[in-house]
């Protein structure tokens, strides 16, 4: 029997949000004890592993507890309860414009977040070109990304954090970038990196098309427990039922 | 104990990182405008020179000190005070300011003081090199007291780094902290001796309360360089001292760290 290689671990993982009357009543929790707060149980007690090479789907309503799962698999957010193991660099397309520095230009952009997620100037070099290209912007790369229009925005930053060879992509509805054409592109490139790269893919969508596309795997969520984990077929037949 | 060996681990491990955004945030500072870098210049000048027309032709106090002209004595004092208050203010909402960096990427939060504070470091030195050149100017070359200026300037470093961290931890929870600390800068400007010398003060025990004060500390460590000719050993107590109170900054900080670090992402996101 084959090791199971693992890349992301969820083991009886809890979140728990805690809502304060004020920022004060806030700071105050943080060092005296019995500060009152209204609990927020966002995600309850879940469990899953997910192999390298595997790609996910997600499902669930809004605030069924998505994004914060995919906040902690990122390692930005702390659960409260349970312990999370990933393996590998995490590239996330989670807010496509967020980590850009208005005042740069769009290729010091590429650089600041290349060196953000650990790579070498020498190696983002190599695909600075690539992410240009893909990006459909190379007469503006040169201008400060505040003159970009949003479209802009999001296809560099979809760009960068495709072609910047993750191990592990999230993707967060991030498909529904620019037009039709570029959402084509998008998808074809996310199933290139997945098909070829070994990728790991976990993805977040409403639209159980899409997900098919790419996905063996789906997973629903309802009020912050997965209620169901299997087939991707039945998941959307799971997801339409809730 | 256990989160200060992982935040220098943090600091080891990024330190490309941390250098490269200490590029980007100085880069960014002077950007944009049409005079650029020579805003770092400017902005410092006219305090300066507003401060010494105010004392020495207005109210008429600026008299020599250790018979060097007050503005000099002014300039040595008020450089590493533009660092120490910068840090004050924006190194108080740090975080705050790079919350990109704590809400949707995996990186060290204790790393972003630190770059601030370098790239803050970068323009106290380029100012603080200006000073050396003006008191040349005046007839005072550099003596061999000057040696212990970059002593006086890594106290000076790492004492505003740590409040920075204790500080922008503490304001990324609340606004109110970062306010309190805005309207308390004034207070430390006046009240630290930079535009007086402490040195003057008779009341014995007002001035050994005075000289308690880290930025009083610091400022008159400058001034033993350029102006008072004293070595750091000729006044070991008052090093002592800072270096207690530094310590105790850095408990602090630290136990902020640990009881904060892992909210912080929920109440910025």
């Amino acid at each position: 029997m084959k090791e199971k290689d693992i890349v992301i671990k969820f083991d009886h993982v809890t979140k728990l949000y805690k809502l304060f009357k004020s920022d004060k009543k806030r700071l105050l929790s943080a060092f005296i004890k019995g500060i009152k707060y209204q609990e927020k149980r966002a995600v309850n007690d879940v469990s899953f592993e997910i192999e390298r090479g595997e790609s996910v789907a997600l499902f669930g309503r809004n605030g069924a507890g998505k994004s914060t799962i995919l906040k902690m698999v990122t390692n930005v957010c702390f659960p409260t309860e349970g312990e999370i193991t990933v393996n590998g660099r995490v590239s996330a397309l989670l807010e496509l414009t967020s980590g850009f520095d208005p005042e740069f230009t769009g290729r010091e952009n590429i650089y600041l977040k290349g060196q953000l997620l650990g790579l070498k100037d020498n190696e983002i070099k190599e695909l600075e070109q690539e992410i240009i290209d893909f990006a459909e912007i190379a007469e503006y790369i040169d201008q400060p990304v505040r003159t970009y229009s949003s479209g802009m925005k999001a296809r560099l930053g979809f760009s960068i954090n495709v072609n910047i060879r993750p191990e592990i992509l999230i993707v967060d509805e991030a498909l529904s970038v620019g037009d039709e054409n570029f959402r084509k592109k998008c998808s074809s490139k996310v199933g290139e990196i997945i098909q070829k790269d070994n990728v790991t893919l976990l993805f977040v969508t409403h639209s159980p098309a899409s997900a098919a596309e790419f996905c063996k795997r789906g997973m629903v969520m309802k009020n912050g427990k997965i209620t169901f984990d299997g087939p991707i077929e039945e998941a959307i037949e799971k997801y339409r039922e809730c | 104990m256990k989160n200060l060996i992982k935040i220098i681990q943090e600091h080891i491990e990024y330190k490309q990182q941390i250098f490269k955004l200490a590029k980007s945030d100085l880069i960014k500072t002077y950007r944009g405008a049409a005079l650029g870098w020579a805003w770092a210049i400017i902005k410092p000048t006219v305090t300066i020179f507003v401060y010494w027309f105010a004392f020495e032709i207005g109210i008429r106090s600026g008299k020599p000190v250790s018979n060097f002209p007050y503005f000099l004595w002014l300039i040595a004092g008020v450089v590493p005070w533009f660092y120490i208050s910068d840090m004050l203010t924006s190194g108080t909402d740090t975080i705050r300011r790079y919350s990109y960096l704590v809400t949707k990427m995996k990186f060290p939060v204790a790393t972003i003081p630190t770059f601030v504070s370098i790239s803050k470091f970068m323009v106290h030195l380029i100012l603080m090199s200006i000073v050396i050149g003006i008191f040349w100017a005046f007839g005072y070359p550099p003596t061999l007291y000057i040696l212990q200026l970059p002593f006086y300037m890594i106290l000076m470093f790492i004492f505003c780094t740590i409040w920075s961290l204790f500080a922008s931890l503490l304001s990324s929870m609340s606004k109110d902290f970062g306010n309190l600390v805005k309207s308390m800068v004034t207070a430390v400007f006046w009240l630290s001796g930079i535009m007086w010398s402490v040195e003057s003060i008779q009341i014995g025990w007002l001035k050994k309360l005075l000289m308690l004060n880290p930025v009083t500390f610091l400022v008159n460590g400058f001034r033993n360089c350029f102006i008072n000719h004293t070595w750091f050993w000729q006044q070991p107590k008052r090093l002592l001292y800072f270096v207690i109170i530094t310590f105790i900054l850095l408990i602090i900080a630290l136990w902020t760290y640990r009881k904060l670090r892992k909210d912080i992402p929920d109440v910025l996101g």
